[in-house]
């Protein structure tokens, strides 16, 4: 059993919990994660959503309006970095489209995606 | 001229194989403004999905297109005809695409794409030709004379056609190697590689070309900067293969994983964009593959892009 001078074992598991706390404030992703890992419904909040959200994942299990409700409260930018962090489109591609238009391509390709990779056993 | 036939193949899976076709047909392209055709003849049919995308593989397939259907062609006992399986436009670098649009082709790709149906019909040609008292060795001398005529009015159309190789030695990867001029084989520095990699190149030496090492260009890839993989690369361009072309160690980066993920047969890049990271490694990969191109014909190539 871990023990220092001045701390009991539920001191030590306080700190480590303290810690893990300020991480999943300070990074959704983990906080995803972990939810995620524990069987939770992960919410996707305006300000962490792009952080967070998986489009071919939400694609996948979602119906388009869901899909659609989930990103279309989405900006511009948020928009075009979560398009190409997920490899879903390139600059040239977004170049000049309006968030409705990026809001479509990520819905189409991310369900092209998934239909093109699924495993037709499920 | 005739175009230049390159094989990139190695008996070694997971060594890049495919990374390596496509990186050499956007920098031949891209850089030197050549005419390239990929072949992609491994049923896994990953230059293919690189190039096309998922969907646009099943497309080339439901309009006719693609090595399965060119090998359906030698089944049914057709006259030898490549072009009819060609799809014309498989360029992902938004520079090509702008030049095309603009009347001022410089650099273009075409493929002949691979399907997972490629390795189906191969295995029931194998059962037919197998039942008439044929062998292996028969079916592929075969293969690689249709194949050969089936080109053969194409060659004057490109500069450098690229065959993306299975690796394995089935009838109709060997009819691909038979109709190579050069080998590019890329490989790992590490031992199980290497070791491969020598039984490559000890077969094709032996039944297809003995000039096999001033032919060969080979390619360290997915390299890893420690002092082991060093050492391996030192040997194998010092020890085990030090009678051939080597080309630039292109680094293991999630830019290459990137620069393969096509995001839709709509979506375009520039050379930048998708290459990142590793553009210079492609850059320079091109550049010492026109050398090696030139050595071979006398061709000289000139860049028409920085």
């Amino acid at each position: 059993m871990a023990q220092g001078p001045g701390l009991t074992p539920v001191e030590y598991i306080d700190r480590f919990f303290d810690e893990l706390r300020t991480e999943v404030r300070s990074n959704p992703a983990l906080a995803a994660r972990l939810v995620k890992a524990l069987g939770g419904n992960v919410v996707f909040e305006n300000d962490t959503k792009v952080d967070v959200a998986n489009p071919y994942a939400i694609a996948a299990a979602s119906t388009k309006a869901e899909f659609l409700a989930i990103f279309g409260s989405m900006k511009l930018a948020q928009l075009k970095k979560l398009l190409k962090e997920h490899n879903l489109a390139t600059r040239i591609d977004m170049n000049g489209k309006s968030a409705e238009q990026l809001l479509t391509m990520m819905y189409n390709r991310a369900m092209n995606k998934v239909s093109e990779r699924r495993s037709s056993m499920f | 001229m005739p175009a230049l036939t390159a094989a990139i193949a190695n008996l070694k899976g997971g060594v890049g194989k495919s990374t390596t076709t496509v990186m050499l047909a956007d920098g031949l392209a891209y850089y030197y403004g050549m005419n390239v055709l990929v072949i992609d003849m491994d049923p896994q049919a990953n230059s293919s999905q690189m190039l096309l995308t998922e969907m646009g593989v099943q497309a080339a397939s439901d309009q006719g297109k693609g090595t399965h259907h060119l090998l359906a062609s030698f089944m049914a006992g057709k006259p030898p005809s490549a072009a009819p399986f060609i799809m014309p436009n498989a360029v992902t670098l938004e520079e090509l695409r702008l030049a095309e649009e603009q009347d001022a082709r410089l650099g273009w790709i075409s493929s002949l794409p691979a399907h997972p149906q490629l390795r189906l019909r191969e295995l029931s040609l194998e059962e037919e030709w197998y039942g008439k008292a044929g062998t292996p060795t028969t079916l592929a001398d075969a293969l690689a004379q249709h194949y050969r005529e089936a080109f053969a009015p194409l060659q004057s159309l490109y500069d450098v056609i690229l065959i993306d190789c299975p690796p394995h030695l089935s009838p109709l990867a060997r009819a691909g190697l038979a109709l190579a001029d050069v080998y590019v084989t890329p490989t790992i520095a590490d031992s199980v590689s290497t070791w491969g990699t020598k039984q490559f190149s000890d077969w094709v030496g032996k039944f297809i070309a003995p000039d096999l090492p001033s032919r060969n260009f080979v390619l360290i890839t997915r390299f890893r900067d420690t002092k082991y993989a060093r050492s391996v690369a030192s040997d194998l361009r010092e020890i085990y293969l030090k009678d051939r072309w080597f080309g630039p160690t292109i680094p293991e980066s999630v830019h290459v994983l990137n620069a393969m993920d096509r995001a839709a047969l709509d979506s375009y890049n520039t050379m930048r964009g998708k290459y990142s990271g590793i553009i210079g490694d492609v850059g320079r990969l091109a550049e010492r593959f026109s050398d090696f191109m030139t050595q071979q014909t006398g061709i000289s190539w000139h860049k028409v892009r920085d």
